[in-house]
């Protein structure tokens, strides 16, 4: 036998004699035996594990002199304190791996108590070895069983975003969490398909700048990360695990560097990085694709702004600034991404409702007769028509239909109140009215200050504007770039 | 960290502790930890919520749910592994 079986032989032993199989044989054997004490002795009858340790090494040096003659038979002999003892082999099939060892036993066993220890020594034996294998099943299927769990909640948390810059910054925070390393880039390949560009640079010890020499890009071919994205293969490195992001091409490279325990990176977690990089493609591409949407959306809302402008300009959009000032109001109030995103389809045609309002009636300067204002209620929806084809800007309908309602029910079309009306409308009556104030109209009136108007709204607030819409306007018009977001000289 | 020793009398505090250490690499929901540990899913939650307090489980938030993972502090871990070596006795 070499040294290496002597060793896993030596394990298997010592596994076996502090298994819970071996407690319940001890309980049964004791009771058979009538009070004993058991330890084991390994092959050359040493203790392995003892409460008397000098007891049983003495009878382990006494037994050893015939360990060549009694190896695979029982043994049945008396200590120094006259006492019977009883030395059994743990065997399987024809190996001895040691002995069980009774000690100070009232009488010598007889035939029927040792066909007892035997079959108690078999069934120890199988129960260990289920108990082992059920052991490295845990030991192999269970870090399996948790890295699937942590993909599939990886997959749930980047599906949750179509932000291409949240999805990115999340994708390279995980990889950082999952790779237990300090340094994690995401690059994504540009147009020309020559180049790099670095979407993501995280790293823990420090914050990278992103006008920083991390952040520029990479020709194809160059450096680690670059050679992965001219191949397609995955690099392992002591210190850094390089992937490509693969979808039908190469769209990119995932890489993480330094592990945060100085070990070197292993096939495990490079096997787990692959996975999480094929979860990244799939996320990567909807935000994509998502953009790409949105783009055209924006794109077909932008035309027919420009089609309404070109009947009359300034009626039916406002400027750059009044869409700015909508987002920045609805960003400060915190909204989803959902709702700012049909506010921002609104705030692009935000008086598409007066579309078919005769000019007489929409540019009168002073107050509307009963007649007139009974025309805007009836043209309003009429006009609201245009666009409730277009899918996406179903959830942007009623926002536009609603803007020139007043807080406290007293504006059009349907007079509703407070909560009643859409929070988008609430913000751009805010905007609509201020912008109307600052901007010189010939059909608006007077024009007056920023400040005047900024005071105008907060006056109105709980009347015709909603306070808390009020209030984060008031937020945002303290800010110095306020002025700049509506084109004005600080 | 002073607080280990009373996060460690703590059952599931420590149940959570115990598993991240062993699977330092994992990230999931409370669900899949009181899963993997064997444990009530409220009590793991009020767990796992101290131990983003206290900086132990880093917390990634969606919309649709939250999932946790072990800290990136070498300090944190290395101090964790010595009283959990402290703790099996070994």
């Amino acid at each position: 036998m070499n040294e290496f079986e002597k060793k896993e032989k030596q394990d298997f032993f010592i596994k076996f004699s502090k298994s819970g199989s071996v407690g319940i044989f001890k309980k049964l054997c004791s009771k058979a035996l009538k009070k004993s004490g058991c330890a084991f002795l390994d092959t050359e009858y040493r203790p392995l594990n003892s409460s008397r340790e000098c007891s049983h090494l003495k009878i382990g040096k006494y037994l050893a002199r015939f360990k060549f003659s009694s190896l695979k038979e029982y043994m049945v002999f008396k200590c120094d304190c006259n006492k019977p003892c009883l030395s059994f082999p743990v065997m399987q099939g024809s190996s001895v791996y040691g002995h069980a060892l009774f000690t100070h036993l009232d009488r010598e066993p007889n035939k029927k108590t040792m066909d007892i220890v035997r079959i108690c020594m078999e069934l120890a034996l199988k129960e260990f070895q289920k108990e082992q294998e059920l052991n490295k099943l845990y030991e192999t299927i269970r870090p399996r069983a948790i890295a699937l769990s942590t993909i599939h909640t990886i997959h749930r948390l980047l599906s949750s975003t179509l932000n291409m810059d949240e999805l990115i910054e999340r994708i390279a925070r995980l990889t950082l969490q999952v790779m237990r390393s300090k340094h994690c880039s995401i690059m994504l390949m540009d147009e020309s398909k020559g180049y790099l560009i670095p979407k993501a640079v995280i790293d823990l010890d420090k914050e990278i700048p992103r006008t920083g020499t991390l952040y520029k890009k990479i020709k194809i071919g160059v450096r680690q990360e670059g050679r992965v994205a001219g191949t397609g293969k995955s690099v392992l490195l002591r210190n850094s695990v390089c992937v490509p992001l693969v979808e039908e091409d190469i769209i990119g490279v995932i890489s993480a560097r330094d592990k945060i325990n100085g070990e070197p990176f292993d096939k495990f977690e490079l096997e787990i990085l692959i996975t999480l990089a094929e979860q990244a493609v799939i996320a990567i591409k909807n935000a994509q694709m998502y953009e790409e949407q949105e783009k055209m959306a924006y794109g077909s809302i932008k035309t027919l702004a420009a089609l309404l402008d070109s009947k009359s300009p300034n009626t039916f959009t406002h400027s750059d600034q009044f869409v700015k000032m909508v987002l920045a109001i609805a960003e400060e109030m915190k909204l989803s991404r959902e709702d700012i995103a049909s506010l921002h389809y609104a705030a692009l045609l935000p008086d598409t409702g007066r579309f078919s309002i005769p000019d007489e009636i929409l540019k009168k300067p002073g107050n509307l007769s009963r007649r007139e204002y009974a025309i805007i209620k009836k043209q309003h929806m009429e006009s609201l028509k245009i666009i409730e084809h277009m899918e996406f800007l179903k959830p942007a309908i009623p926002i536009i239909k609603h803007h020139h309602e007043r807080y406290d029910g007293t504006g059009y079309p349907d007079g509703l109140k407070r909560g009643n009306i859409p929070v988008g409308a609430r913000i751009m009556a805010v905007a609509t009215a201020f912008e109307a104030m600052i901007s010189a109209r010939p059909y608006k009136g007077k024009r007056i200050s920023i400040h005047q108007a900024i005071k105008e709204i907060d006056d109105n607030k709980g009347g015709q504007f909603d306070p808390e819409v009020v209030r984060a306007f008031v937020r945002i018009a303290k800010k110095p770039e306020f002025k700049n977001m509506l084109g004005v000289s600080a | 960290m002073k607080n280990l020793k009373r996060l460690f009398k703590n059952g599931a505090a420590r149940k959570i502790l115990f598993f991240f250490n062993e699977n330092p690499n994992c990230i999931d929901t409370v669900k899949g930890i009181s899963l993997w540990i064997g444990g009530d899913t409220v009590i793991m939650q009020k767990a796992l919520n101290t131990l983003v307090k206290e900086g132990i489980i880093t917390s990634h938030k969606t919309a649709s749910t939250t999932a946790y993972a072990y800290t990136n502090n070498k300090k944190i871990v290395k101090n964790i592994e010595k009283y959990i070596k402290k703790f099996k006795g070994l």
